[in-house]
C-alpha cells in the first residue's frame, strides 16, 4: 500500500512495465505525458505503448484520469479550454501533440466509442458512413460497401441490413453501441479508443460487446477504459492499472490478473481497496 | 392556501374564456342577418331597423328629461322615486344614412307602443358600394314595366349585368391610370436628366409639348421645337422625345378612354330601383273612418287614391293593414300586378284618418352588392348570407372606408409583411445564435450580450416604432431616396472625402497585417495572440466605422429617387421598413428559442462528430442544426405570431386604414416594399377608435379581432404541433 500512499501524498512513483509488453511493436507511445485542467493536474508524466493488434484495458478508480488519457489520444481534450499539456504520444511515429499537426486528419486515423451510445440523429446507413460523407464521398456504390464492412466487422448486419434507411435512435441500446462501433471502423482506424463502451447496457448487450471486440483485436489496435475487471481480464491483452494520475503497473493481462508484480495491483484487482 | 391558489387558478380561466367567448360570439355574430321590425313610439313615429340585440341599461332621472312626454311618464313610474333603475332598449341598425343620417338607433323598452313588432315580408336590405346599408320596400324598376309581384329575380339579373359593366369600366379606369403612371414616369425621367447634367429643361420641354400637341403641327413648328433640341445631349432629348411621345399618346387616349368611360357610366346610371323607406311623409287627412280602413281589408275609396296620388289608377287598390297599435298601422295597396304600395296611417282624435305615403328613394343597381330579403330568410337561406358575408369578408375589397365590405387588403397586407419580416429575422437570428452558441468564448462580455438581447424582447414594440420610423425610414430610406443631403448628414467636400478614403485604406491595411501576424504568433504565446487578436479586432471594427462615415459622408450619391422628390419613395413608412421594424422587434425571440434549442443538443452528439474527424462547421451542419431544427422553427413561429399581431409599431413606421394598392400583386416587381399597406391589427385601431362612425365600425372591429386572434391562434398552434412532431423524430428508443 505504501506505493499508493506516496502517490496520494504526492511523491513521485516509478510505474513498473513488463519486459514483455515493451517488448511488442507499439502503434501507440505515450512519452511523459503530463495533462493539467487549469492549475489542476490530471495526469503525471505517464509513458507507456500500446501495442500494435491487441486489446489494451486502463483500469484503476474512478478519478484516476484513465479516461483524461484516451481522450487525449485522439486530443478530444482540446474542446476544453483550460486543458494544457506537456510530453507527447506518438502515433506510429508521427506526433500527436505537435502544433503542426492537423488535428482533424488526426482524428480520422482514430475511431472512438463513447460511454453511452451517441448515434447521430439520422438514418443507420447515414450514421456509418459519416466519416465518409464529411470527406465528400458521394460514390453510392463505395459508401454501401463501407456500410456493410463495418456493420458486419461491428456484428450488427444481420440485424441492421433490412432498415438502413430506419433512424439509428429507433435501435435498442446494444445496437446503438455497435452501430458508433461501427461508425467508428468505418474509415478503417489504426487506433480504436473505447471509452467504457459497456456502462450503460445490460448483460446481455455487454456480452455481445465484448464478442465483438475480440473479433476485432488483430485487425485493430484497442485501447479500452474499463470499471469491469472480469470484463479486462475477458477481452484485454494487455492491462495498465492506473492511480490519481499516474500509471502503477502494465503487464501482459494473464500476468497481472494472476501474479502481479506490485501488491497494490492485486489489492486493487481482487478488490481489496477502490 | 388550496383555495386561494385554486380561486386565482379559476378566476384567470374565468377571465381567459370571457374574454374568448365575447370576441368569438361578437365576430361570429355579426354577419348573421337578422330580422327586420317595424315599431311605433309613445311619440308617435315610425321605427324601423334590423334588431341587433336587446340591451340593459341605467334609467336615471337625469336622462328622463329626453324621452318624450308619453315616456317620461312610465319613466316616472318605473322610478318610482328611486335615482335609477334598470331598463332595457332596444338597439336596432336604421341604415339609410344619407337620408336620415344615423346608422343605429336606440329604442327605450317603455316608449314602444305597439303591442307586437311588425315584421314585413316584402322588406329588402341592400348593401351598398356607398352609404351603407339601405331598408325599404321595393317600388319599381327603371329599365322595365314588367308586372310582376316579385322582382328579385329582375335586380339580380341586373346586379349581374352591372357587375360586368362595372368592371369594364375598372379596366378603363385601370388603362387611364397606367397611362397617367407612364406619362409621369417620363416626366420623372427628364427631371433625372435635368438633376444629373445640372440644367434646366423645364422650358425647353414645355415648348417642345406645346408644339407637338398643337393642331396645326405643321413642318416648320416641329423644326423650330428640334432646333430647340439641338445642344442637348443624347440622353436629355431622348428623355424629352420620350416625354413628347407620352404626352400625345396620353392626350390621344385619354379621349377614347374617356368617351368609353362616359358610354359606360350612362350604361351603368341607366339602371336603378325605386325604394319606399321607412320615412312617412307628409300625412294626408281624408275622410274614411279607422276601423273601416284598417279592418275591412276592401278597396281603396277614390279620396284614398287622390289623397296618395293615385288618382289615376283606374283598377281596384285592395288594402292590407297591419296594425301596429290602436291607432297606428301600415297599409299595402296592391293593384295590377306590382310591388305593393306601402301607406303609414294613424288615426286623428276627431274620427277622420290620415295616410301619407313613405319617403321614396332611387337606388342604382351598380350601387348594390347584395339584395337580402331579412324577413323571407329561411334558416338555410341565413346561413347561404352568411356564408356569402364571410367570403367577402375574407376575400372582398373594403367599402365606406373599410366599415363594410371585405378585409381582403388587410389580411394580405398582414401576410406579406409577416413573411417579409421572417426573411429578415430569420438569417440574423440563427447566425447570431450560433455564434453565441458555438464559437464564441464563454466570458463577461458575451454573457452581458445576453442579458441585453433578453431585455431587448421586454421594451414596448411603439419604442421599436419611434426607432423604425427615425432610423428605417427617415435616415435610411431617405439616404436611398436623396442621398446624405436627405437622410440629415453634411456630405465631405470631395477632397476631404478622399483623404479619408486613403486613410481607412491605410487602417485597413495595418489592421491586416496585424491579424496575420497575430495568427504566427499566437502559435508560440497565448498571451501575446489575446492581444493582438484583442487589437485586430478593435482596428477591424474601426474600419467598420471609417466605411460606414465614408458611404454616409459621401458627396457623389444623391439618391437613387432624386428625381421623385419631394415625393418620398423610400423615405417615409412602407412595406419594407415595417418588415425590418418588426424583424428587429422579434430578433431576441429567435435569438433565445434558437440559443436553447442549439444548447439542448447533447454535447455526445457533437464529441461523436469531431471523433470521426469532423471539422467544426461540418459538425454544426450535419449533425447541430438538423438536431435542433425543431426547437428553431418554434421559435420562429412564435415570433411570427409575436410579429403579426403587433400593433403599435406598425402605426408609425408603415400602415395605413385604406391602402389601394397591395403589397404584393401581379405587378412587375411583384414585391412593392416601399408601398404602404394596410394590416389587420392597425385596422382593429382605426376601425374602432378612428373611424368617423365607430358605432357602425364596431361589429367589424370584433369580426377583425377574431380573425386576427384565429390567426395567430393557428401560428401557435403549429409551432406546437410541429415541436411535438420532429421531437417524436429524435427521441431515443428505450434501453
Amino acid at each position: 500500500m505504501n506505493r499508493l500512499k506516496a502517490i496520494a501524498e504526492g511523491q513521485k512513483v516509478e510505474s513498473v512495465i513488463q519486459d514483455e509488453v515493451l517488448a511488442r511493436d507499439p502503434i501507440l507511445q505515450i512519452q511523459n505525458f503530463s495533462l493539467y485542467y487549469g492549475r489542476k493536474q490530471a495526469l503525471y508524466n505517464i509513458s507507456m505503448p500500446i501495442a500494435k493488434g491487441m486489446v489494451t484495458a486502463l483500469v484503476g478508480p474512478s478519478g484516476c484520469g484513465k479516461s483524461t488519457l484516451l481522450r487525449s489520444v485522439n486530443r478530444m481534450n482540446d474542446l476544453i479550454d483550460s486543458v494544457s499539456i506537456e510530453g507527447d504520444m506518438l502515433l506510429s511515429g508521427d506526433s500527436i501533440f505537435d502544433p503542426g499537426v492537423d488535428v482533424i486528419q488526426l482524428r480520422k486515423r482514430m475511431g472512438m466509442v463513447f460511454q453511452k451510445p451517441n448515434p447521430f440523429p439520422m438514418s443507420i446507413f447515414e450514421n456509418v458512413v459519416y466519416p465518409l460523407r464529411i470527406d465528400g464521398e458521394r460514390d453510392k456504390t463505395r459508401l454501401m460497401q463501407v456500410c456493410e464492412h463495418s456493420l458486419r466487422g461491428a456484428a450488427l448486419w444481420d440485424e441492421a441490413k433490412d432498415r438502413l434507411q430506419e433512424s439509428g435512435l429507433s435501435l435498442s441500446g446494444g445496437q446503438q453501441q455497435r452501430l458508433c462501433i461501427a461508425r467508428a471502423i468505418a474509415s478503417d482506424p489504426e487506433v480504436l479508443l473505447l471509452d467504457e463502451p459497456c456502462s450503460a447496457l445490460d448483460p446481455i448487450a455487454t456480452g455481445k460487446i465484448e464478442d465483438l471486440i475480440e473479433q476485432l483485436s488483430g485487425d485493430y489496435s484497442i485501447l479500452i477504459v474499463t470499471h469491469n475487471m472480469q470484463q479486462a481480464s475477458r477481452i484485454s491483452d494487455h492491462t495498465a492499472f492506473m492511480y490519481l494520475g499516474r500509471l502503477v503497473e502494465m503487464a501482459e493481462t494473464s500476468l497481472i490478473f494472476t501474479r502481479p508484480k506490485l501488491q497494490e495491483t492485486e489489492d486493487y484487482i481482487t478488490g481489496r481497496f477502490g | 392556501m388550496v383555495w386561494l391558489t385554486g380561486g386565482m387558478f379559476v378566476v384567470a380561466c374565468l377571465m381567459i374564456i370571457s374574454l374568448l367567448a365575447l370576441v368569438l360570439y361578437q365576430g361570429l355574430s355579426t354577419l348573421w342577418p337578422r330580422p327586420f321590425l317595424l315599431l311605433s313610439t309613445s311619440s308617435d313615429e315610425l321605427i324601423a331597423g334590423e334588431l341587433q340585440s336587446w340591451q340593459n341599461y341605467r334609467l336615471s332621472r337625469q336622462n328622463v328629461g329626453e324621452l318624450d312626454p308619453a315616456s317620461q311618464v312610465q319613466a316616472e313610474q318605473l322610478l318610482n322615486g328611486a335615482a335609477q333603475v334598470n331598463a332595457k332598449r332596444m338597439y336596432l341598425r336604421t341604415g339609410n344614412y344619407e337620408v336620415t343620417n344615423r346608422h343605429f338607433v336606440f329604442v327605450p323598452d317603455l316608449s314602444i307602443t305597439s303591442k307586437k313588432p311588425i315584421e314585413p315580408e316584402n322588406v329588402w336590405l341592400l348593401e351598398r358600394r356607398e352609404w351603407g346599408n339601405l331598408y325599404g320596400f321595393p317600388k319599381s324598376l327603371s329599365w322595365t314595366d314588367a308586372r310582376e309581384t316579385d322582382v328579385v329575380p329582375l335586380v339580380r339579373d341586373a346586379m349581374r349585368d352591372a357587375a360586368r359593366v362595372s368592371s369594364a369600366l375598372e379596366h378603363q379606369k385601370d388603362l387611364l391610370e397606367r397611362t397617367d403612371r407612364r406619362l409621369a414616369d417620363s416626366r420623372i425621367a427628364v427631371r433625372q436628366v435635368e438633376l444629373n447634367e445640372r440644367i434646366d429643361l423645364q422650358a425647353v420641354a414645355e415648348q417642345a409639348i406645346q408644339d407637338a400637341l398643337a393642331p396645326s403641327a405643321d413642318a416648320s413648328s416641329v423644326a423650330a421645337g428640334s432646333t430647340a433640341l439641338e445642344g442637348l445631349s443624347v440622353r436629355a432629348r431622348r428623355a424629352i422625345e420620350r416625354l413628347i411621345e407620352e404626352t400625345k399618346a396620353s392626350s390621344e387616349l385619354q379621349i377614347t378612354i374617356n368617351e368609353e368611360i362616359a358610354k359606360l357610366e350612362a350604361e351603368r346610371n341607366a339602371r336603378s330601383v325605386v325604394m319606399q323607406l321607412p320615412i312617412p311623409e307628409a300625412a294626408q287627412p281624408i275622410s274614411v273612418s279607422w276601423s273601416e280602413l284598417v279592418q275591412g281589408g276592401g278597396s281603396a275609396s277614390d279620396e284614398l287614391k287622390n289623397a296618395i296620388g293615385l288618382g289615376d289608377v283606374s283598377d281596384t287598390i285592395e288594402i292590407h293593414a297591419r296594425p301596429l297599435q290602436d291607432r297606428q298601422a301600415i297599409l299595402e295597396l296592391r293593384w295590377q300586378n306590382q310591388p305593393p304600395l306601402m301607406l303609414w296611417g294613424t288615426a286623428n282624435a276627431d274620427g277622420t284618418t290620415s295616410v301619407s305615403r313613405l319617403r321614396e328613394h332611387t337606388v342604382l343597381i351598380a350601387d348594390i352588392v347584395r339584395l337580402v330579403e331579412p324577413n323571407r330568410l329561411s334558416m338555410i337561406g341565413k346561413a347561404g348570407v352568411y356564408a356569402s358575408r364571410w367570403g367577402e369578408f375574407l376575400f372582398g375589397q373594403p367599402r365606406e372606408a373599410g366599415v363594410e365590405g371585405g378585409f381582403f387588403p388587410a389580411i394580405w397586407g398582414t401576410i406579406v409583411m409577416t413573411l417579409v419580416m421572417s426573411l429578415a429575422v430569420m438569417p440574423f437570428g440563427v447566425l447570431a445564435a450560433l455564434y453565441m452558441r458555438e464559437y464564441a468564448k464563454g466570458g463577461w462580455l458575451l454573457s452581458i450580450i445576453r442579458i441585453s438581447i433578453n431585455n431587448l424582447a421586454g421594451v414596448p414594440s411603439i419604442v421599436y416604432g419611434v426607432f423604425g420610423l427615425s432610423f428605417f425610414c427617415y435616415t435610411i430610406g431617405g439616404f436611398i431616396d436623396g442621398g446624405p443631403v436627405k437622410a440629415g448628414f453634411n456630405p465631405w467636400p470631395s477632397a476631404v472625402w478622399f483623404s479619408a478614403l486613403a486613410a481607412l485604406a491605410v487602417l485597413g491595411l495595418i489592421a491586416f497585417v496585424i491579424s496575420i501576424l497575430g495568427n504566427q504568433a499566437g502559435q508560440r504565446d497565448s498571451s501575446m495572440r489575446r492581444w493582438i487578436g484583442f487589437l485586430s479586432g478593435l482596428l477591424w471594427l474601426a474600419c467598420l466605422v471609417g466605411i460606414a462615415l465614408l458611404v454616409v459622408k459621401t458627396p457623389f450619391f444623391h439618391g437613387f429617387f432624386e428625381a421623385q422628390l419631394p415625393n418620398p419613395t423610400f423615405g417615409k413608412g412602407c412595406l419594407l421598413w415595417a418588415a425590418c421594424t418588426l424583424a428587429l422587434l422579434t430578433l431576441p425571440v429567435v435569438i433565445v428559442a434558437t440559443e436553447e434549442a442549439l444548447a439542448a443538443v447533447p454535447n455526445s452528439l457533437r464529441e461523436g462528430s469531431y471523433a470521426c474527424g469532423a471539422g467544426k462547421w461540418q459538425t454544426i451542419h450535419r449533425i447541430v442544426l438538423p438536431y435542433a431544427r425543431p426547437g428553431i422553427i418554434t421559435g420562429f413561429i412564435l415570433a411570427m405570431a409575436r410579429g403579426a399581431g403587433e400593433v403599435a409599431p406598425m402605426m408609425l413606421v408603415g400602415a395605413i386604414p385604406l391602402a389601394t394598392e397591395l403589397p404584393l400583386d401581379f405587378e412587375f416587381p411583384f414585391l412593392h416594399g416601399s408601398r404602404s399597406f394596410m394590416h389587420l391589427g392597425f385596422q382593429i385601431y382605426s376601425l374602432g377608435f378612428q373611424s368617423q362612425n365607430s358605432e357602425a365600425a364596431k361589429p367589424m372591429v370584433f369580426t377583425a379581432t377574431l380573425l386576427l386572434l384565429t390567426i395567430v391562434t393557428l401560428l401557435n398552434q403549429t409551432a406546437i404541433w410541429l415541436r411535438a412532431r420532429l421531437r417524436k423524430r429524435f427521441q431515443t428508443s428505450q434501453f
